[in-house]
């Protein structure tokens, strides 16, 4: 690689200057004015701000609401992990067992990524929709009633599948790739070793796909948690009854409809906290445990 | 132990292209079967017949008395050597030469047994618990051996286990193979593309040509009778001098309108010779040299001893013996 020496000290800055500025308008300053009024109390018309300390934090962890909120977070994070990763995982498998026209499948496939999240939960909510929806109609003929407006349950599974959906092409992407990375001899050597399918996908294909896997995982997680925002505005908006309130729509929530600002900043810097946690998880062990 | 037999086996793909044309060998329990031949001649293609990893679509092969066209790889008591080894890089090498071991539900007593004497065998007792990624390329191989030998089966399949190896290690573990295979004395068929490692490996060899067989004999035989021109050229190194007869009208055999051929190692420096040849290129080996040049408008090599005086002519002789000569058109031997 070539290395270009700048005599000039200020043109580095410069070409680096736009990128600086985007971070830190939009990411580290919002981060501090944040973290800054988690500890402000303000009153109801806006005209006193006053310091509380860690009071924000522990009205959080009183607040059943919040509680309720981080379990419902779990909940739809770990069903929106396993069913857009399962589901990438089951497709990248019949793809990669393909001989011919691999390529417009994999096309085809990946298209739900392009669509915005808004899009795809207005989507989703049109077919589930119990008044006009396809599905509603044809699981109403087969006796099920079908109505997530009221059914906190069925509102969860409506917000689950339409966050995994997008989100099934991307990890299908990473999947084949990893797949098509482990030497096709690996499985022969263990199929003339005496593995039927089912064991060799066990034996060998998936621990040699635990990098991709591992690295899925979190970029999931972290999905499901923060950019799901705009697909449970478009269906439920956090309904019926707070059952899929889940943390980051909740910031929104109480910060601006709402208006406790306190409140919502605690919210978020909690999460950056997760976020944080997060990515040091990845950075240190995708590389050092992960291995083989 | 067991024989295999191969009966008119072909290989034709869905598309119309074919692989394999009809390949009849008989393998006695025991022996060693070098398949060798230029890449793309179907040699890999024909080992993975026997292996159970590409359909066989004309033909029989059978291991012992049992036609194993439609049984599984696991199922045919077969091991087989893979050119990138395929060791599982996520188990140890315990794991590794245990798993076929496990799957085939061997009791945990005799697993342990036939490793410990496999790692005894190829020296690998001191990294049974290591990953493979932390052992040199030598000892991988012999991993790869160790997870043949502890299965005991039936038949070795060895797909250019070698060719990974850089040079010194490769005539180190092809010693090492043969004395194996001699120990055990378990049926092997042996895939390479490197003549000189089918010479020395082969009790006998299977030249492939465009998915055909050209030859089968002791690696002698086809050294000293290669039975088309295609051969001659291809097993000795270096290389056997083909020439039409008309280049080399003073020979005995050039009364015919064949091929000659006669081996670089075989022509006698001789200074009324009938072979004039005009020197055009020279390669020092050390122990001897190599001296190409053209006959008559064909390209030919001579070897010389590097003491030998050179000009820009040589002229040489030819024993009568050491005359080969092939039909111009197919190639075949004629005697």
């Amino acid at each position: 690689m070539k290395r270009t020496i700048f005599s000039n000290q200020l043109l580095p800055w410069l070409l680096l200057a736009p990128q600086l500025a985007i971070t830190f308008i939009f990411f580290l300053w919002p981060a501090a004015q944040a973290i800054r009024q988690s500890f402000l109390r303000e009153d109801a018309f806006g005209i006193n701000t006053s310091f509380v300390g860690l009071a924000n934090f522990e009205a959080l962890w009183n607040s059943s609401q919040y509680l309720n909120s981080l379990k419902v977070t779990a909940i739809f994070a770990v069903s929106v992990t396993v069913l857009s990763m399962g589901a990438a995982l089951l497709l990248a498998i019949a793809v990669d067992r393909m001989m011919k026209s691999t390529r417009p499948y994999t096309t085809l496939l990946v298209w739900p990524y392009a669509v915005a999240p808004a899009v795809a939960g207005i989507l989703w909510w049109f077919i589930f929709n119990p008044t006009i929806g396809v599905l509603p109609y044809v699981m109403d003929r087969f006796g099920y009633d079908w109505n997530h407006v009221s059914n906190p349950g069925q509102a969860m599974t409506l917000v689950v599948i339409a966050s995994a959906w997008k989100q099934i092409s991307y990890n299908f992407l990473f999947f084949v790739a990893g797949l098509q990375a482990i030497p096709a001899s690996m499985r022969e050597a263990a199929a003339i070793d005496g593995a039927g399918p089912v064991r060799r996908f066990f034996d060998i294909t998936l621990p040699l796909l635990s990098p991709t896997t591992f690295f899925l995982l979190v970029v999931n997680i972290v999905y499901s948690m923060f950019e799901t925002f705009a697909v449970i505005d478009a269906t439920t908006e956090g309904g019926p009854a707070q059952a899929t309130n889940i943390m980051v729509y909740k910031v929104y929530f109480d910060g601006f409809v709402g208006q406790n600002i306190g409140s919502s900043a605690a919210q978020s810097v909690v999460l950056m906290l997760i976020v944080i946690a997060l990515t040091v998880i990845q950075f240190r062990y995708v590389e050092k445990r992960v291995e083989y | 132990m067991a024989s295999i037999t191969l009966d008119n086996v072909g290989k034709v793909y869905p598309g119309g292209t074919r692989a394999i044309g009809d390949v009849s060998l008989d393998i006695a329990d025991g022996e060693f079967i070098v398949l060798v031949g230029p890449s793309g001649c179907g040699k890999s293609t024909l080992l993975r017949m026997v292996a159970g990893l590409e359909s066989i679509t004309e033909g029989e092969v059978r291991i012992g008395d049992r036609v194993v066209n439609e049984i599984e790889p696991a199922d045919r008591d077969i091991a087989m050597v893979f050119q990138n080894y395929a060791l599982y890089p996520h188990m140890s090498v315990r794991q590794n030469l245990e798993y076929g071991l496990k799957n085939r539900r061997t009791p945990k007593a005799e697993i342990n047994r036939r490793v410990e004497e496999a790692a005894g065998i190829l020296q690998l007792a001191p990294y049974l618990d290591r990953k493979p990624r932390a052992l040199s390329g030598g000892q991988r191989q012999r991993v790869a051996m160790g997870r043949a030998i502890v299965r005991e089966p039936a038949a070795f399949l060895f797909d250019e286990p070698l060719s990974n190896l850089d040079a010194k290690l490769r005539v180190a573990m092809r010693l090492e193979i043969k004395e194996l295979q001699r120990r055990l004395s378990t049926t092997s068929l042996y895939v390479t593309h490197d003549q000189l490692e089918a010479m020395t490996l082969a009790d006998r060899l299977v030249v492939l040509n465009m998915g055909k067989v050209e030859q089968i004999g002791t690696p002698l035989d086809v050294y000293r009778k290669p039975a088309s021109a295609f051969v001659a050229g291809f097993i000795g190194s270096p290389a056997m001098n083909l020439v039409p007869a008309r280049a080399v009208p003073r020979l005995p055999g050039s009364a015919h309108a064949g091929l000659l051929g006669f081996r670089p190692e075989d022509l006698v420096i001789e200074p009324d010779g009938p072979i004039a040849m005009k020197i055009t290129a020279v390669e020092e080996l050390g122990a001897q040299r190599l001296v190409h040049g053209e006959v008559g408008g064909e390209p030919m090599t001579v070897t010389m001893s590097p003491q030998a005086e050179l000009s820009d002519m040589v002229h040489m002789s030819l024993p009568a013996q050491a005359l080969h000569r092939f039909d111009e058109k197919s190639g075949r031997r004629l005697d």
